[in-house]
């Protein structure tokens, strides 16, 4: 070695590594099989919940913040990991819920008998993804804000096709799915969706697939030459985050019975997925799921709290976390120097 | 400091004229609207040989980079790798055959660690899916540690890319164009920007791999760098070739004098 890098360059990298020893990058946060267990042993203590005696309304707010998460996740690999900041994505959640609205229910111009809730679940993430393909393939071209308009105008695009296919969709009427109330199962059946997605993630962001698609994001020409299929990676990606946007979708639907185009394709899902993950940390493994609880326990608290101003006060809230915390919460305790709440917490950790 | 290496050929002699080239343009041309960037060049490296590519600003020579690396889709003229066409393969196709570049501005994953960028940057020629769905392999991260100690930034592989200084970065791009084990190394202006000292160790590292049979093509501003190590040089000049010879042959030309040192 004669020729080393100048050392000074070298010592202060050193210099502030030594600083926060304890803490690693954003990017591998609990990333290894810890964080593995940890997830594990939660979906453990969420699965013997019920047992506690619980009411059937906990067993609702338990399952809606497990839509929730597994949302946020879903977006997460195309918009945080891939870097593809989908404005749309709730148009996959719509088409999963129709899907499953127009095959449980045999609506008009579909062979009868209707199909069990069982057989039409996959069937809502297999279309999902399946209009990921169609939708990807021209969108994933499109870089930063063009895509993510692309994307909000397919939502918007379809929101409209389905009121206006009214022999199939019902239109603007909506559909009604049979009433089926089993809170406990839907508990377990979304904890399990939820478990598989989030698990699904941290497996991804470990693989060489993973790292490749935030290759993705950090520069996509370099990664293209350097030998990665970029197109492939993408619509893969794409399409995996499209397949349990439906099957949430296919679910949510199931649950609420009812369904109509401005319910399940609205421009507000996607926000809240959104700000869910970037809230969490964007492109992070336990990001997204921390911001989903987080958003959601907000959400009620203000609404309880502040009814008349709970809308404002979240919006402000946003404003903030945005300004201070860009990076998310995760993401702020992974790399303090890089946001300024970061770097005041860093100076509030050195004077003590 | 011995790298694995696939090709353990001395480099052959260059220019032999029974020799295949290992990448050839004929007649390449790229026009942006009227703007004519390469126009009806004819290229040719041959295996083993070190090249340089020099010519003033917009001249075309990064250009005609992007079209033989099929960044950018060319409007007429032939391709050829390794004795294929490859006028219409994309980027990653012509990467998994053993093109390797970098780039002007230099591209890392700035997120990313140094050894991840490394890591990702291997050889995806017989990746199957069942490797893509895996964490990458131990024999990966030997070469990549290997490449690091080679290019000495060993001791930053576990540092963010986007915090290295603009030599690191350089030299973390070469690591990461070697990491595939390519056949030809396209290096895009690897001295601007460098300290003095590590333009040596950037030297010393390409005159080694070209000792262990790896082609290189240099766009270069830096004379001397290109002399010391090129046998053959290229010169652009409005995006047509103006002149093609040896460093010496190069560095006499009336019309090069003129056009590039501005006589």
């Amino acid at each position: 070695m004669t020729t080393a890098p100048p050392a000074d360059k070298n010592g202060n990298e050193t210099g502030k590594k030594a600083r926060f020893p304890s803490l690693a990058p954003v990017h591998s946060l609990l990333a290894g099989w810890a964080g593995l267990a940890l997830w594990l042993l939660l979906l453990l203590l969420l699965a013997l919940y019920p047992y506690t005696g619980v009411s059937s309304l906990a067993l609702l707010v338990g399952s809606q913040i497990f839509v929730l998460v597994t949302l946020a996740s879903n977006w997460n690999l195309i918009g945080g990991m891939t870097g593809y900041v989908d404005f749309g994505h709730a148009v996959f959640f719509g088409v999963g819920a129709y899907i499953m609205a127009i095959l449980v229910t045999g609506a008009p111009l579909l062979i009868s008998p209707q199909w069990g809730f069982w057989q039409a679940l996959p069937a809502s993430g297999a279309a999902a993804a399946l209009f990921a393909l169609l939708i990807g393939l021209p969108t994933l071209r499109l870089k930063g804000p063009y895509f993510s308009i692309a994307m909000l105008g397919t939502l918007v695009a379809m929101r409209e096709i389905v009121r206006v296919s009214r022999p199939i969709t019902g239109g603007g009427i909506g559909l009604n799915l049979p009433p089926v109330l089993n809170r406990i199962g839907d508990y377990y059946l979304m904890l399990a969706i939820m478990g598989l997605v989030v698990s699904l993630i941290w497996w991804i962001q470990r693989s060489e697939f993973g790292q490749s698609l935030i290759a993705i994001r950090e520069d996509e020409v370099g990664a293209e030459m350097r030998g990665i299929n970029t197109t492939l990676h993408k619509i893969a990606a794409f399409m995996i985050a499209a397949f349990f946007t439906g099957i949430v979708g296919g679910f949510w639907a199931w649950q609420n019975t009812f369904i109509d185009p401005d319910g399940v394709f609205v421009e507000t899902r996607t926000v809240e997925m959104v700000m869910m993950s970037m809230l969490g940390g964007l492109g992070t493994v336990w990001g997204p799921p921390l911001g989903a609880v987080a958003i959601y326990l907000l959400q009620n608290l203000l609404w309880s709290n502040l009814f008349e101003l709970h809308l404002l006060a979240l919006g402000v809230l946003l404003v903030l976390i945005v300004l201070f915390m860009p990076e998310g919460i995760l993401g702020t305790l992974g790399d303090r120097s890089s946001t300024s709440l970061g770097r005041l917490l860093a100076r509030f950790g050195r004077n003590r | 400091m011995a790298i694995e290496n696939a090709n353990g050929l001395p480099p052959s002699t260059p220019m032999a004229s029974d020799q295949q080239p290992l990448l050839e343009g004929r007649t390449v041309s790229k026009y942006f609207g009227g703007l004519a960037a390469v126009n009806n060049v004819d290229f040719a490296v041959y295996p083993g040989e070190i090249v340089g590519l020099i010519g003033p600003n917009g001249s075309g020579k990064t250009t005609l980079f992007d079209c033989l690396s099929r960044l950018q889709k060319i409007d007429g003229g032939k391709i050829t790798f390794k004795g294929r066409d490859v006028t219409r393969a994309r980027p990653y196709q012509v990467a998994r055959m053993g093109l390797s570049r970098t780039f002007q501005s230099v591209r890392v994953y700035r997120k990313m660690t140094v050894l991840r960028n490394m890591l990702i940057s291997h050889q995806w020629r017989n990746t199957s899916l069942l490797h893509m769905l895996r964490p990458s392999p131990a024999s990966t991260a030997r070469r990549a540690h290997q490449l690091l100690d080679f290019l000495q930034i060993e001791h930053l592989a576990h540092e963010d890319a986007g915090h290295l200084s603009g030599g690191q970065r350089r030299l973390l791009e070469i690591g990461m164009a070697l990491m595939p084990d390519p056949e030809i190394l396209l290096l895009d202006e690897a001295t601007s920007g460098v300290n003095p000292t590590l333009i040596e160790t950037i030297k010393d590292r390409i005159r080694t791999l070209n000792q262990q049979g790896k082609t290189f093509l240099l766009i270069e501003h830096n004379i001397n760098f290109i002399a010391d190590l090129c046998s053959r040089v290229y010169v652009l000049n409005y995006g047509e070739k103006l002149a093609e010879g040896t460093p010496q042959e190069i560095l006499q030309n009336e019309a090069v004098i003129d056009a590039y040192f501005g006589a």
